[in-house]
């Protein structure tokens, strides 16, 4: 069987000034709109670049323009792979951001903090995230395949 | 491309309703706030809060904790949230987080306020 090379789409960087995730799912979404991602699955993608972006702005960047977020945009078969890279290094949440699983009884009760969604979020909208730290590059890798995936069953 | 977020207040008998448009995201935290102020304030005898999202284009993870927050209150409250008009996509996050196990969902705001509110005498 014949290999195919990845074939990268895009390669970006967006300021690290809040609002500029909302660029990142635009460009993101540009970008494969020709792979066949049906429109639910383009949905879950484009939700899961903006939380992935907004982290990188404000958690791993600190919301300092002058440090840019890099996005690259690759097609691996029929996988679509968008890597969004900060330079937060190994970071820690923020005060209110719990790092223990959203528990939404807790929330409404007051025992957990009403944030912390945003891993949350993207962990369920693709098929896969992984997180890699190089120093104080620190890089998500979201996943999603163009043929759809047995994670769609659940919902 | 991106629009802030704006919110109108309309107190019926009973219910309130808050159409909300734009972006709910973490700057959307004073306007709804100062919607459901309105909403309760403006109609004491409030028992359920429509939000209504038909003419919201984003909603983030931000945004999910201020509706989060609102449903919180309401609760407190004794009050009931619904919500209409939001896309299949968000209706997806609303089940993820299982907002919908706390909110009911119409699909329009017509089909919320025709079963929420008493048919005129």
């Amino acid at each position: 069987m014949t290999q195919v090379a990845p074939r990268r789409l895009d390669t970006f960087t967006l300021a690290s000034e809040p609002g500029n995730e909302r660029l990142a799912l635009a460009r993101v979404a540009g970008a494969v709109k020709d792979l066949g991602l049906d429109g639910r699955r383009l949905e879950r993608l484009k939700t899961a670049v903006a939380e992935a972006t907004m982290n990188a702005i404000e958690h791993g960047n600190r919301n300092h323009p002058e440090i840019p977020v890099e996005i690259e945009v690759t097609q691996d078969g029929d996988r679509i792979v968008v890597a969004i890279s900060d330079q937060g290094g190994q970071q820690c949440p923020e005060p209110g951001d719990s790092p223990e699983e959203p528990d939404l009884d807790r929330k409404l009760d007051g025992g957990q903090s009403p944030r912390g969604w945003g891993l949350f979020l993207i962990r369920n909208m693709v098929d896969a995230m992984e997180v890699t730290t190089d120093g104080q590059r620190h890089t998500i890798w979201l996943t999603m395949r163009t043929g759809g995936a047995a994670h769609d069953e659940r919902v | 491309m991106t629009s802030a977020c704006e919110a109108t207040t309309r107190v019926l008998p009973g219910t309130a309703v808050i159409e909300l448009s734009g972006e709910v995201d973490g700057a959307a935290a004073t306007v709804l706030t100062a919607a459901y102020e309105r909403a309760v304030t403006e109609g004491p005898d409030t028992s359920t809060v429509v939000l209504d999202f038909a003419a919201v284009d984003y909603i983030n993870s931000t945004g999910i904790a201020l509706i989060v927050s609102v449903l919180a209150r309401a609760r407190a409250e004794r009050r009931k949230v619904v919500a209409s008009g939001l896309s299949p996509h968000y209706r997806e996050i609303f089940d993820i987080t299982r907002l919908s196990d706390f909110i009911e969902l119409f699909p329009d705001l017509d089909r919320a306020v025709s079963q929420l509110t008493p048919p005129a005498a």
